[in-house]
């Protein structure tokens, strides 16, 4: 039956925690606040290990608030982070996405840095500053960071945070034995997509969309086991999925995938969402990782990483890189259609289109078409936000409808 | 025609091909043992990336599942400039400039959505020179929710 002006902007007939009003979606303010509440005080990937090899080895990173860093390893191979502006004249120290600085010199007046980001130079200091200022007054901002839980640099601006050990709880207890092998970066690619940062996470935490993917439905959701998998939820927002086996060879020109994952099953998939934008999925032979990067409520940009085992022997790594692209490559079959779909979110949703409620309704005794992986996310949202996510003005919530405000 | 023409004139056709989405007739134009793919170089992870491979087979059941996908249907326009042929005995390689445009279903509106080179292989022997290789060497590596449809 359709819905006429009220009855579409009427609350959905769910409790508060199974829907979500989608101007958190949409909204500046909470956008804004989001990157205050949510992102500054998180750990968010960097980058990994594998992409700093060796020292004085650099990378940069745009961190979800919109911090420049740069994540340099220093003689002593240790990953640190730093702000990657100037302390000077505030210029971007160093521009190129990834490379080897002994020194980090900034170009406009040479002002120089080392990788513990002290300050080792100010040209004509003693000309210009006298007494006055030196360049031990002059170093760059610190960002902790930290290296684990399969190699990845993990860092968090704010300096009074918690461990990262904290951070992650048990989220990734059912990882953890497939990462004990060193791994390596092999695939990286972003895709700037007009959408909201947490809409590609709920597609990540949902599995219901599995209906976007022919892959999946002929690989996954017809073959036994495919609605035995289950969600976990884990403190701070983060939860998993459990695993199954996928049936490659059920989709035309695929086959059975030729190597695997140390402790994993043939054809195992696990994978783990944390809080606010960060996905491990490990299918059968790679581990992909998402990192969200908020531009704008309606902004997104998402970097890809895709990951094998450094012992690879290049026969393996090319499977590996098969595998991987054929689903999860910027014309692999999935990716794609997952992009696809949270564009046509993006393109419904955005301010102005009179969307007003994203239902997170499905029970399923939290198996794979259950939507409680969204449902706690959104929990842990309200709570840091100090706004419901149902209801995040505060306008309808003694009211049925909010038409009726 | 001469033989390079003849070359060029694959390259050209092979885009006007894949540009209407006509695969029976651009598998036509490759040899049987044709391989296809998109390669790029991430400045990020200092790596050469390999983003799709096949052989003439795989590029086949590619063209065959894709109306079993939810695909973007906004038509890409390959622009194609031939900018080298080297002729050794029966194989040519050529290198072609690559400027790909996406227009919207709606309205029209037209964007570049990605520039690369073709680096070509091609076979001589026949009575018609056939693609034995191509590799979509990519400049653009962020292409938004990307595409179903090889280059």
């Amino acid at each position: 039956m359709v819905k006429n002006s009220a009855e579409w902007a009427a609350r959905p007939k769910f409790p508060d925690s199974h829907f979500v009003d989608s101007r958190i979606y949409t909204d500046q303010v909470i956008f804004d606040e989001e990157k205050a509440k949510l992102f500054q005080g998180s750990w968010i990937v960097a980058c990994h290990e594998s992409e700093v090899p060796g020292a004085f080895d650099y990378r940069l990173f745009t961190h979800p608030t919109g911090v420049p860093l740069i994540v340099v390893r220093g003689e002593d191979m240790i990953v640190r982070s730093f702000y990657n502006i100037c302390p000077h004249r505030g210029n971007t120290i160093l521009y190129d996405p990834a490379g080897n600085a002994k020194r980090m010199t900034c170009i406009f007046h040479a002002w120089s840095f080392d990788t513990h980001g002290n300050c080792i130079d100010i040209s004509r200091a003693d000309q210009g500053y006298q007494n006055r200022f030196c360049k031990e007054d002059a170093g760059l901002r610190a960002v902790k960071a930290e290296t684990g839980f399969g190699g990845f640099v993990w860092v968090n601006l704010d300096d009074a945070c918690c461990t990262l050990k904290e951070y992650i709880g048990p989220a990734l207890d059912m990882l953890e034995p497939h990462m004990q092998e060193p791994m390596e970066v092999f695939h990286f690619h972003k895709a700037i997509v007009d959408t909201n940062y947490k809409l590609w996470h709920d597609t990540n935490s949902e599995f219901y969309h599995d209906f976007v993917h022919y892959f999946n439905r002929i690989t996954g959701m017809m073959q036994p086991g495919y609605f035995d998998r289950k969600y976990t939820a884990y403190p701070n927002g983060h939860a998993s999925v459990g695993s199954m086996e996928i049936k490659y060879d059920a989709y035309a020109g695929s086959k059975k995938r030729a190597v695997g994952w140390p402790g994993l099953a043939p054809g195992g998939w696990i994978l783990i969402d944390l809080f606010p934008g960060m996905t491990y999925n490990l299918r059968t032979s790679v581990l992909r990782i998402d990192t969200v990067i908020p531009l704008g409520p309606n902004k997104l940009m998402i970097e890809f990483r895709g990951l094998g085992l450094k012992r690879d022997t290049p026969e393996e790594r090319a499977e590996r890189i098969f595998d991987h692209n054929t689903i999860w490559g910027p014309f692999g079959r999935n990716l794609h259609e997952d992009l696809l779909a949270v564009c046509g979110q993006g393109r419904a949703m955005h301010e102005g289109t009179d969307s007003r409620w994203v239902i997170h309704g499905r029970e399923e005794n939290s198996t794979i078409h259950d939507e409680v992986g969204m449902r706690h996310f959104y929990a842990e949202w309200s709570k840091r936000m100090g706004r419901p996510a149902f209801d995040p003005f505060g306008e309808g919530r003694l009211l049925p409808a909010r038409a009726a405000a | 025609m001469d033989q390079r023409h003849q070359i060029e004139e694959l390259v050209y056709r092979s885009c006007l091909a894949l540009d209407g989405h006509d695969f029976k007739g651009f598998l036509e134009m490759c040899d049987e043992d044709f391989r296809y793919s998109i390669a790029a170089f991430s400045p990020e992870i200092r790596k050469d990336m390999t983003w799709l491979d096949y052989d003439k087979a795989g590029m086949d059941t590619l063209f065959t599942n894709l109306p079993r996908h939810n695909s973007d249907h906004s038509p890409l326009t390959r622009h194609a400039t031939v900018y080298t042929v080297q002729i050794e005995g029966e194989q040519a390689e050529v290198v072609a400039a690559l400027q790909v445009f996406r227009t919207a279903l709606d309205g029209g509106g037209t964007t570049l959505f990605a520039v690369g080179r073709y680096h070509d292989t091609i076979a001589l022997g026949a009575s018609a020179p056939r693609l034995l290789r191509r590799v979509v060497r990519m400049v653009t590596r962020e292409m938004g929710a990307g595409y179903h449809v090889p280059l």
